[in-house]
């Protein structure tokens, strides 16, 4: 960030904290997402700040920068473990792009080393259960909810809306993608009877976890929130393709599943199924348009690329998936 | 070979990049050394359904369920399609590699 950019965040910052004297004594780049950066804010005073900004490539599907500051406000409230929200700015002409800032959380959410670990996050069935309970305390935020309007009007069936999202992405590809149908109409064919709708984080999974050696510090990346059925979080956290290689643990690489639903409390295994099914193919979806955004030039890079070459074993997995519980 | 010789040469932040390139490279070489299936796929499909959107848009229709006259028929054929993808893309998804 420039000289310019970083006096005129100086300036918004004494105006937004309302300290005058505030100084920003350090900032770095921390490890971005695909479609965010995420800036270390040292701030006068011993403050641990977190900027948070878009990236140039945006997914059509995230909520903006305000909307995912509306979503941790409300986590925040609920009792949800994510760090708190300070600041807010939807001026791109501050630096750029719109921003919030959030309070800096100590911790490591990178899956690989998550997985491997016997300590992290208190243990594996104490990691697993605290999961489960910060679930529960998202789920308890239900519709109506005028600072989530954005989110739009809850599906009647969360099921058969998720089909019919799926199918819709599908239809805007190049390429027909026969095994994903096979999945969806195996989805439709067996969709359960509708829920009430809550608010589901929708990429709650090991990577978007941030752990220490006591437990939970924070549930990242709520960009991707939508109201649906509760059990589509519950299904994405042990769908085997957000394991990391380390599939004996059914919640997510980390722990048992058994442990993660109590954590939970009241939860339908059957629907969970479902949604773990589900889970594969929006994958499967999401990497076919990673690898699209290369080949069509929008956005040149090895990294989605490979991501489309993750594809035929989710397509793999769809079918192991679907034989077994037709056959069941 | 790659990753053995250059990985230890390079910053632990280049690690990230080289494996992709090491990735990309054992699948371009696996996609070379694989007898290119689609003619055969491509003429079961034409049997089944037409061509590849035609036997998507029947699976959507349902015209392949459980019950249906060519189920299996058409479950063997994604089977097939999937395989050989793998073999390229993800040989530890079919038990290779």
């Amino acid at each position: 960030m420039d000289e310019a950019r970083r006096a005129r965040l100086t300036a918004w910052l004494r105006a937004a904290s309302g300290d005058a004297a505030l100084r920003i004594e350090g900032m770095a780049l921390l490890s971005g997402g695909a479609i965010q950066q995420n800036w270390a804010l040292d701030v006068s005073g011993g403050r641990e700040w977190v900027l948070r900004t878009d990236n140039a490539a945006r997914l059509a599907v995230s909520h903006g920068r305000g909307q995912e500051y509306a979503l941790l406000r409300a986590a925040f409230a609920a009792g949800v473990t994510v760090p708190e929200p300070l600041f807010l700015c939807e001026d791109a002409a501050v630096i750029g792009a719109p921003f919030f800032v959030m309070r800096r959380v100590a911790g490591t959410a990178a899956a690989h080393r998550v997985v491997r670990s016997e300590t992290l996050g208190g243990g594996r069935e104490a990691c697993v259960r605290a999961l489960g309970r910060e679930l529960a305390r998202i789920h308890a935020i239900r519709p109506p909810r005028e600072d989530l309007a954005f989110l739009g009007a809850p599906p009647a069936d969360a099921c058969r809306a998720f089909i019919a999202a799926q199918r819709a992405a599908l239809d805007r590809q190049r390429t027909p993608r026969p095994v994903l149908e096979w999945g969806l109409r195996h989805l439709e064919r067996t969709a359960p009877p509708p829920v009430p709708p809550v608010l589901v984080h929708n990429d709650f999974r090991t990577g978007n976890i941030m752990l220490d050696e006591n437990g939970v510090t924070a549930v990242l990346d709520w960009e991707f929130a939508a109201w649906s059925d509760p059990h589509a979080d519950l299904g994405w956290l042990c769908a085997k393709c957000w394991r990391f290689g380390n599939d004996a643990q059914e919640a997510g690489g980390i722990g048992p599943r058994a442990a993660f639903y109590e954590g939970y409390g009241a939860v339908e295994d059957a629907r969970v199924r479902w949604w773990e099914l589900a889970a594969h193919i929006r994958w499967a979806a999401i990497a076919v348009d990673q690898a699209e955004r290369h080949i069509s030039g929008a956005e040149r890079s090895l990294e989605l690329a490979l991501t489309g070459h993750m594809v035929p074993g989710l397509e793999w997995e769809i079918l192991r998936m679907v034989e077994g519980r037709d056959a069941a | 070979m790659l990753l053995r010789e250059i990985l230890p040469a390079l910053p632990a932040e280049k690690a990230f990049a080289a494996r992709m390139v090491a990735n990309a490279i054992a699948i371009a070489a696996r996609e070379m050394a694989q007898e290119d299936p689609e003619p055969a796929l491509l003429a079961r499909i034409a049997a089944l359904a037409g061509d590849a959107r035609a036997f998507a848009a029947a699976i959507r229709e349902g015209r392949f369920d459980p019950g249906t006259p060519r189920h299996a028929e058409a479950a063997a054929l994604l089977q097939d399609i999937t395989r050989a993808r793998c073999a390229v893309s993800a040989p530890r998804a079919i038990g290779k590699g």
